[in-house]
């Protein structure tokens, strides 16, 4: 039985937000961590290799239909920048952009044949976090939220991590809650920020002090309890009351879960937090793994700003070489040090590690340097949580154009993930405006080929 | 009558097979739609039950008709969606075998039923006939505290001072109540208030949305044009016409026009309009969802029906038609959402348009020709555009030079985008001509004269709203006239079908759903007429029962935008039909007469207390035994906080307040830890927050102010650790915690009236006087501010 249907009325978000609901089947992924590279990161330069790209290099493109690019007209076949090598024991082929990600090749499913219904950032980044193309839809983190409760009660249940430059396109409408009720929302970290969320700490500086704080939440207790008398029956009185009781416990919890002092100096420079370029994403991914270690459902992590100038995104219109490999490196050693940290701590089992990405880059070039966007064929990957590692779904063509083989929509991503979760998407629901809206819209097939 | 929605609210006749419940449905889900009244496909009508008894030969079924056509291997209806599954076909028969009977219990789907009020005129009398049934009665009436508290709230979304209360509480008439009810309803804050409710409902904001989130310098003039439309009562027939059509139909009336700001409220993708090619999918896309967006907001509010699911396929639960769906969309799809400007001054409002309607058949005849410019192509020119748009993005790329090398790139990626742009232009002439040429520099002097004559009228006023002619941005460019609008199979803008005429549902009985393929307006008055027409039976419910959700807490529909069959049912059908057709006859659509008559109920003066007893025969309180406790809403919050700190700033209306600290770029910053509680418009009411779509003010979204990209006809209320935070922590509230306390010194006593309103017993007293003398009046006031109490009203 989901909370939803555990709980009915309006009463007792608060309790509600303390139990973790029973799922509809055994599940067997606990919670996920999801890697977002906002601005459309290439496939056909890091994990979809195509020789032919090699071969016809600087050839005209032809594949063989009219073909509709966002800004451009298409251009020469643009073979990658980037070399590429086989990994592991699947031999699986990967571009000397992602080198230490390609390590954990064998604990990874790619699924090359993506698709997705708009080649426009908002709408694309909107549809692979909530399913939709327009805004005012709940994000997968919330419906996770309100499918599955929390596993910790001293933690939100969601936790989002923004790229330091700034949001991505769409901004925080991209984690939202949308119609789900208040508290499925996400919980914004602003990591190295002097308040990482907002309004947490007892505020200093002002009249505020130790010794005000602690009487006066024994006070507020006490008058509220008063307040109850005569007031019976209405749970939402009393939820308002423990809510100010777990408060007290996430002030305390956070500090400890977001402050890294314990982690051992080995572990620091796994995540590349020695150097410069990679000590934020370092960061980020080493609190993500602190966070799913303590009950922490959902955890989304952002590459990338949104699409201005100077780049500060995958969006790499102009010159790919330069910024894919710029935020390339600031992303591989961190991320391949999360799957080798949370693979050691035996965390990886029933943890989800979801990498994706709005829509792909095309084969051709666009000028001379950069791709356009490509909407029809692009990879995503998952890690752990029972997903198969050592294994690729579906394909694209010989170009790394279009997804040909089994192409599927974020849709079955998600049916997958929910049922990995647990959850049979299609029971996963919440009546809005008229419609029993789910995150797999009405569409969603779990695949099976890709769960061990 | 159509006897396609005669489902009984309650119980099943007993037959083996009955036609409401297993036959009815598969033929609205399948039939009705091609087959209404009057000329349905292949003259075939199934508008009534008369209708259907002719396909039918009660007992008979291979000799039914109805039966011959949908089953077998040749089955030839219905045409669309596939053969009806072999378990309908067998409903069918069955039914058929049984005598083809008709168990159908009422007179139609309940709201597209004809208003039919009980015999009560009262609301008390209709509820308690309810309460009886069950043993039960009203709650006895609150105190006068109580009273005014929760009429101030609901009224004007603002605390009543101390004063207030004392005066109320001290008045011996017998018609303080009644008074106290119409001061609230002749203050200003009742349309600030009730406005907030109205711009949840179509989803107001003052940015885009999306990516590139720009920031709307001039959606506010529709924000104010409700809060006036609503203080000064504005009967709510005209108050939709405005919003759909009010500059067609009042063209001189400033307001009028104001309120149309509704057609955009929503939000627009700028980067699909703005920078995406004329022709491309993702172009047609964003149109389409552009004005589903309009299609659901205005029939959600207005009409509390889900049109917006028939995008795809007919709507699977009630009798929308797919081409219904996108008959709506042809009744906006002259319009794009732009600024459009107005004035105060008729006289000049008038020359305006005068000159504006010239330059658009002006523009109609250029444009024509200036595509022909724009859209001239050879494989040579293309070859330069990649050059040219390569030059530009490489130029972007590269910023600000740094270094001689970079500057050196720069200045010669310009001087090549300038010889390109220069031999493109050469190609282009002469695939263009200079006939064409000719003619559009003749048309552009024509245009210059009527542009140096608007230059000389007064500067206007802009309100963002529906318009079908705005100067281009980019790729943004007006209809001019209406764009054609064709059934998209599966939704798919790849997949067009048979051009639409507009119009709307033909699920409401009684009234034209068919329009005339006319200009852009005519279609515009068209939905407002029909939508306001006295027999559109859905549009006085819809109202009657918002009104009564947002002054009782749940409405009597307890779906408000949904009066299908996924939606829910009145639990008080009679009293429902009687508050519409009063409001629509007696009170002629006055708002303030509705809301009068409701908190003028014995119902609404219950206590909210509890009744284990009456909680047992009715746990939700559907039937009203007492009033239900509601938590102030995110706006209340702000602004109660603001009146007891002694801070709120009255002043109405105009640009919205920026809350945040804000940096225009590619996607502009929204940084709310950036404002300073203090500073320039910070005491202002919440209504006139600027509302920013894609980074909602968090300490506002932690107390359920809804995301402005949802329509939202009911706020979720939770109570959440990070909501207590909010509370707790968040610089405003610890702000107007210290203000507060200046303004009382150390009269905890005054404290107390102004939070809670009352006067506070004696063990209160020394408890928060202890606790102000150890810690200072500042942390009583935050205390005082988290409490319950203040919370929530009763």
């Amino acid at each position: 039985m989901l909370r939803r249907e555990l709980l009915g009325g309006f009463g007792g978000m608060a309790l509600a937000q303390m139990l973790a609901a029973e799922t509809h089947h055994a599940p067997k992924a606990k919670r996920v961590i999801q890697i977002f590279l906002s601005g459309a990161a290439s496939q056909c330069d890091s994990f979809d290799y195509k020789p032919l790209l090699i071969s016809k290099a600087g050839e005209k493109w032809d594949p063989g239909e009219k073909v509709e690019l966002f800004q451009s007209n298409p251009g020469v076949v643009m073979p990658s920048p980037w070399n590429w090598k086989q990994y592991g024991q699947s031999g699986k082929w990967v571009s000397d952009l992602f080198p230490r990600t390609a390590e954990c090749v064998d604990d990874i499913a790619f699924v090359h044949s993506m698709m997705t219904k708009s080649n426009v950032h908002g709408p694309a980044t909107f549809m692979q976090n909530t399913g939709f193309i327009l805004p005012g839809f709940p994000s997968a983190g919330a419906w996770l939220s309100y499918g599955l409760g929390s596993l910790n009660q001293n933690l939100p249940v969601f936790v989002v991590m923004p790229d330091p430059r700034g949001m991505p396109p769409n901004g925080a409408a991209n984690w939202s809650g949308g119609f789900l009720p208040a508290a499925h929302q996400a919980t914004t970290v602003k990591i190295g920020s002097a308040h990482p969320i907002q309004d947490l700490e007892m505020p200093v500086g002002g009249y505020v002090t130790e010794a005000s704080e602690k009487d006066g939440l024994a006070l507020l207790d006490r008058v509220n309890r008063r307040h109850l008398d005569g007031r019976g029956g209405d749970s939402r009185l009393e939820a308002r009351i423990a809510s100010y009781e777990m408060a007290a416990r996430l002030q305390l919890s956070a500090p400890e879960v977001l402050g890294i002092e314990g982690e051992s100096e080995a572990t620091r420079k796994l995540y590349g937090m020695d150097q410069p370029l990679t000590a934020d994403l370092g960061r980020r991914c080493l609190v993500a793994r602190r966070l799913v270690e303590r009950g922490v459902r959902f955890v989304q992590i952002w590459s990338g700003a949104d699409n201005g100038f100077p780049r500060r995104n995958w969006d790499s219109h102009e010159n790919l070489k330069k910024d894919h490999g710029m935020l390339a490196h600031e992303l591989d050693q961190p991320m391949a040090a999360l799957l080798k940290d949370l693979k050691g701590r035996g965390l990886l089992d029933d943890t989800i590690v979801y990498w994706t990405t709005e829509f792909g880059r095309m084969p051709c070039s666009q000028g001379s340097l950069g791709r356009d966007h490509n909407p029809l064929g692009f990879t995503s990957w998952f890690a752990g949580g029972g997903f198969k590692g050592g294994t690729s779904f579906g394909a694209t063509d010989e170009w790394s154009y279009k997804a040909v083989d089994k192409p599927i929509y974020c849709y079955d991503v998600h049916a997958t993930m929910l049922h990995l979760l647990g959850i049979d998407h299609t029971r996963l629901a919440y009546r809005n405006n008229g419609i029993d809206r789910r995150l797999t819209d009405v569409h969603g097939t779990v695949l099976r080929e890709l769960m061990a | 009558m159509k006897w396609l929605f005669w489902v009984a609210v309650t119980g099943w006749a007993a037959e083996t097979v009955s036609f409401e419940r297993s036959v009815l449905p598969i033929l609205i889900a399948r039939c009705v739609a091609c087959h209404p009244s009057g000329n349905g496909a292949g003259d075939v009508s199934l508008a009534s039950f008369a209708d259907l008894r002719e396909l039918v030969v009660a007992g008979k079924p291979e000799e039914s008709l109805l039966l011959r056509v949908v089953s077998g291997p040749l089955a030839r209806m219905p045409k669309t969606g596939g053969p009806l599954k072999a378990a309908e076909i067998e409903s069918i028969r069955g039914w058929i075998a049984a005598g083809a009977k008709n168990d159908s219990r009422g007179p139609g789907w309940w709201s597209l039923r004809p208003l039919t009020p009980g015999k009560h005129t009262s609301i008390d009398s209709y509820l308690l006939g309810k309460l009886r049934e069950k043993g039960l009665g009203f709650s006895v009436e609150a105190d006068r505290r109580t009273l005014i508290r929760r009429l101030s709230f609901d009224l004007t979304g603002l605390p009543p001072t101390p004063a207030e209360i004392a005066a109320f509480v001290g008045d011996a008439m017998p018609d303080a109540y009644e008074r106290l009810v119409d001061r609230l309803l002749a203050s200003p804050r009742y349309g600030e208030r009730w406005a907030r409710h109205w711009l949840d409902l179509v989803h107001y904001g003052d940015s885009h949305g999306y990516d590139k989130d720009k920031p709307r310098a001039n959606s506010w003039p529709y924000r104010d044009a409700v809060v006036r439309a609503l203080n000064e009562d504005l009967p709510y027939g005209e108050f939709v016409r405005r919003q759909l059509a009010g500059d067609v139909l009042y063209p001189g009336d400033a307001r009028a026009f104001e309120l149309t700001g509704f057609l955009a409220a929503g939000p627009w993708d700028f980067v699909g309009h703005q920078e995406l090619r004329e022709g491309t999918t993702d172009k047609n896309l964003t149109r389409v969802l552009d004005r589903d967006d309009m299609v659901a907001t205005a029939v959600s509010t207005f009409s509390s029906m889900t049109a917006h699911c028939a995008r795809c396929h007919d709507h699977k639960f009630d009798p929308i038609p797919q081409e219904d769906y996108y008959r709506l969309q042809a009744v906006f799809a002259g319009v794009d959402r732009a600024d459009r400007p107005y004035d105060e001054d008729p006289a000049i409002g008038s020359r305006r348009r005068e000159l504006l309607a010239s330059k658009l058949a002006l523009q109609k005849r250029m444009q024509p020709l200036l595509d022909r410019v724009e859209f001239a192509t050879t494989p040579e020119i293309v070859v330069l555009d990649d050059r040219i748009q390569d030059a530009g993005s490489l130029l972007a790329h590269l910023g600000a030079p740094k270094d001689a090398a970079q500057q050196a790139e720069k200045q010669m990626l310009e001087a090549r985008r300038l010889t390109d742009r220069a031999a493109r232009q050469k190609l282009v002439d002469v695939v263009v001509g200079p006939e064409t040429y000719l003619s559009i520099d003749q048309l552009k002097a024509s245009m210059k004269l009527l542009d140096d004559q608007l230059a000389g009228l007064p500067a206007p006023r802009f309100v963002y709203s529906g318009a079908s002619f705005f100067a281009r941005v980019g790729n943004f460019r007006p209809a001019l006239d209406p764009r054609v609008v064709r059934l998209l199979d599966r939704g798919n803008v790849n997949a067009p079908g048979k051009e639409v005429v507009p119009g709307a549902l033909r699920a409401v009985p009684g009234l034209k759903s068919e329009f005339d393929n006319g200009d852009e307006g005519a279609r515009r008055v068209a939905l407002a007429r029909w939508i306001t027409d006295d027999n559109n039976v859905l549009t006085w419910r819809s109202i009657v029962n918002r009104v009564w959700q947002y002054h009782f807490g749940v409405g009597i529909v307890d779906s408000p935008s949904d009066f299908g069959r996924m939606g829910s049912q009145p639990t008080h059908p009679e009293l429902l039909d009687w508050l519409a057709v009063w409001f629509r006859d007696e009170a002629k659509g006055s708002l303030k007469q509705l809301h009068r008559l409701m908190v003028m109920s014995q119902a609404y003066r219950q206590v909210s207390r509890h009744n284990e007893a009456a909680a047992k025969a009715d746990t939700d309180n559907r039937l009203l035994w007492r009033m239900n406790r509601t938590r102030l809403d995110a706006e209340a919050v702000r602004d109660a906080s603001l009146a007891v700190a002694g801070k709120l700033d009255l002043k109405m209306g105009g640009p919205g307040v920026r809350m945040f600290g804000f940096k225009d770029d590619h996607s502009p910053v929204y940084d709310y830890t950036k404002f300073d509680p203090d500073s320039e418009g910070g005491y202002r009411r919440s209504i006139y927050r600027f509302i920013v779509r894609s980074v909602p003010d968090p300490f506002m979204e932690r107390l359920d102010c809804p995301d402005p990209s949802v329509l939202t006809p009911k706020r979720s209320t939770t109570l959440t650790a990070i909501q207590a935070l909010a509370m707790w922590n968040n610089p405003f509230m610890l702000r107007m915690a210290s203000h507060m306390a200046e303004r009382v010194g150390s009269d905890v006593s005054l404290a107390g009236r102004l939070v809670l309103g009352r006067e506070l017993d004696a063990a209160e007293l020394a408890l928060y006087r202890e606790y102000a003398a150890k810690h200072g009046m500042a942390n009583l006031s935050r205390l005082l501010l988290n409490t319950n109490e203040f919370l929530f009203v009763d």
